[in-house]
């Protein structure tokens, strides 16, 4: 690792630390991620292998962060370590967000860039799916940001499918719910691509409300905040769903206008929305169709 | 989840079209480069150590599947041709042959123990040093692992052909695969893109197979978007002195080898085929001879041969 100078500590992703590095040959800012895979018996573990290899065909997409090298080295008890060094994004759409929201200037997101960062994120979801690859952890703090080319990059991706969905980060930080689908709250276990596009249907929301759709402290919140702004889900809606483990009996909560909830959304808008936020996950609409969805008939697909 | 060489971009349903132009688009980053060829033959000792190395590799993995040593052998061939040839020292390709069988085998996850391997020869390798020949094949294949080989491409040729009858598909399928894993071996091979070599193939079985409707599946594959004619003619050429070769060989050693009565017996099914379906030119007695062959070729390497369906 001595090819490289740690800069910052960026921030401690979902399986571990983030260094912002530059490489002390070619001056290139980049981003470590150290794994916490450690070598084993018999050589290269295999699951690191698998997903590392899956990370980097993934990363061939421009909407995805790109896996530049993997790094083998020694950590200071002697056990060999991995890093993954990838492209560096100076900001991510939490902090983007957020800097509209707070601060000396809080304003709105131009309604174009909402749209161009959310087709941008449509697409690489589409390239993960026809990959057969599950994200699973979408959220703003996941989605690296380029301010001044208007580019949105998908990251901490691939890692995820060795392990379970986490439910405490590696620093004990709980990791956020507000993203998370229906059926995975509600313990399915046979979930598919609709988890995704559910987390997509709320990133969009936050990026035209500038606050979460969803924010819930608990997997019971969670539901809740879900079901007082959707309708508690009925069978006749989502069949099967009160067959799903951790069904309860809930309060019946009439659907509320999605409208109201994303005041500032044109009408193309909410029914783009409305399409990625079906209770039942084959009625959601797919990455690759939401390319299609007349929202972005104004936006110019030619620069993507 | 393991990785599977007849859909390395795992999907959760049938490949669709986007999904095969991303295998179109990215099957070059999963062969050797270009001068591969020179650089083998460059050297006295080039092609040397590519075949030793093979047939270690062969010879380790001839208990498992053998798409596992068609990927140990596809690992080989890249690495060799980024890192520059290595020197021929025995312990060297030995150590080179594991390796890449037991990166195949953890991509494809496969129980395998690097135990069952050791002392052959002389040779005892320790973990560290496993390790490190993994890392730099890691490294010179840029964790590319999942590569895309010719059996990526198998089932979308074979939709081009509109074959009706599965039974007829899973003969060319199996035909193929047989063509295959013979050209992994043969250098002439090495500069054709995966999806040529699997086009070839399946078009060589098609002449085998179903003569008759050879010129029309020849017609659907050159008109695929995404192949190149003159490649694709230059590959089946070049696969076609493989496929012949094997056969001539073949005929030397049955005219030795089979008894009368077993060529009439074969003479006899043949033409009893013939009458009761006069679509198809069939060659059976030389085509199960071809097959035992190639099964022989393939040694212990128990390749999956489907037999030929009755026409």
């Amino acid at each position: 690792m001595e090819k490289y100078e740690k800069l910052e500590k960026v921030g401690e992703g979902t399986y571990g630390k983030v260094y912002k590095a530059k490489d002390k040959e070619s001056g290139e800012v980049v981003a470590l991620k150290k794994t916490r895979l450690e070598m084993d018996e018999e050589g290269v573990p295999p699951t690191a292998l698998r997903e590392v290899s899956l990370l980097q065909m993934l990363s061939q997409s421009l909407y995805v962060v790109r896996l530049l090298c993997v790094e083998h080295c020694v950590n200071k008890h002697g056990k060999p370590l991995l890093y993954l060094v990838f492209e560096y994004l100076e900001t991510d759409l939490k902090k983007f967000i957020d800097s509209h929201r707070k601060g000396a200037n809080p304003r709105p997101l131009p309604p174009a860039l909402v749209q161009s960062f959310l087709y941008q994120l449509c697409k690489g979801v589409a390239h993960c799916h026809s990959h057969g690859v599950l994200h699973r952890d979408l959220k703003p703090q996941n989605l690296l940001v380029d301010k001044d080319r208007g580019i949105l990059k998908i990251a901490d991706l691939g890692l995820g499918r060795a392990f379970t969905v986490p439910l405490k980060s590696y620093t004990h930080e709980i990791v956020t719910l507000w993203y998370r689908a229906p059926e995975v709250l509600l313990g399915s276990t046979h979930y598919s691509t609709g988890v995704d596009i559910w987390s997509v249907g709320c990133i969009f929301a936050e990026m035209v409300r500038r606050q979460a759709l969803f924010p819930g402290d608990s997997e019971f919140q969670q539901l809740l905040h879900i079901f007082r702004l959707l309708g508690t889900p009925t069978e006749s809606q989502w069949p099967g769903v009160s067959s799903l483990r951790d069904w309860h009996v809930y309060p019946q909560w009439e659907p509320q206008n999605l409208a109201r909830a994303v005041p500032s959304l044109g009408p193309d808008g909410i029914d783009l929305l409305t399409k990625m936020l079906k209770y039942d996950p084959a009625d959601r609409i797919s990455a690759k169709a939401a390319l299609d969805h007349p929202y972005f008939d104004g936006l110019d697909k030619s620069q993507f | 989840m393991e990785f599977d060489l007849e859909n390395p971009l795992t999907d959760f349903h049938e490949p669709h079209s986007d999904t095969i132009t991303s295998l179109f688009l990215v099957e070059s980053d999963h062969m050797p480069s270009e001068n591969y060829l020179q650089s083998l033959q460059a050297t006295d000792f080039g092609i040397f150590v590519r075949q030793q190395t093979i047939s270690s590799i062969s010879k380790f993995s001839c208990n498992f599947d053998p798409l596992l040593s068609y990927l140990a052998v596809n690992y080989l061939d890249r690495f060799l041709s980024s890192q520059g040839m290595l020197q021929p020292k025995p312990w060297v390709l030995r150590l080179l042959a594991i390796s890449c069988i037991s990166l195949a085998a953890k991509m494809k996850k496969t129980e395998f123990s690097l135990a069952d391997f050791q002392g052959d020869g002389g040779f005892i390798f320790d973990t560290q040093t496993m390790e490190r020949m993994e890392i730099l094949i890691l490294g010179a294949l840029k964790w590319r692992m999942r590569s895309i080989t010719p059996f990526s491409f198998i089932s979308y040729f074979i939709s081009l052909f509109k074959v009706e009858d599965p039974s007829l598909r899973q003969a060319l399928k199996a035909r193929a695969t047989e063509i295959i894993f013979k050209a992994q071996n043969d250098i002439k091979l090495l500069e054709f893109k995966p999806s040529v070599i699997a086009a070839s193939a399946l078009l060589s079985a098609a002449h085998e197979l179903l003569p008759l409707q050879y010129p029309c599946f020849r017609s659907a594959t050159s008109n695929c978007s995404y192949v190149n004619k003159e490649e694709l003619l230059q590959c089946f050429k070049e696969m076609q002195e493989i496929v012949i070769d094997g056969y001539e060989s073949v005929l030397e050693m049955v005219s030795s080898s089979v008894t009368t009565v077993n060529v009439l017996d074969q003479k006899f099914s043949s033409s009893e085929s013939e009458k009761t379906n006069g679509t198809f030119t069939t060659m059976r007695p030389e085509r199960d001879i071809k097959r035992r062959k190639i099964i022989d070729y393939c040694g212990n390497l128990t390749v999956q041969i489907s037999r030929i369906p009755q026409y």
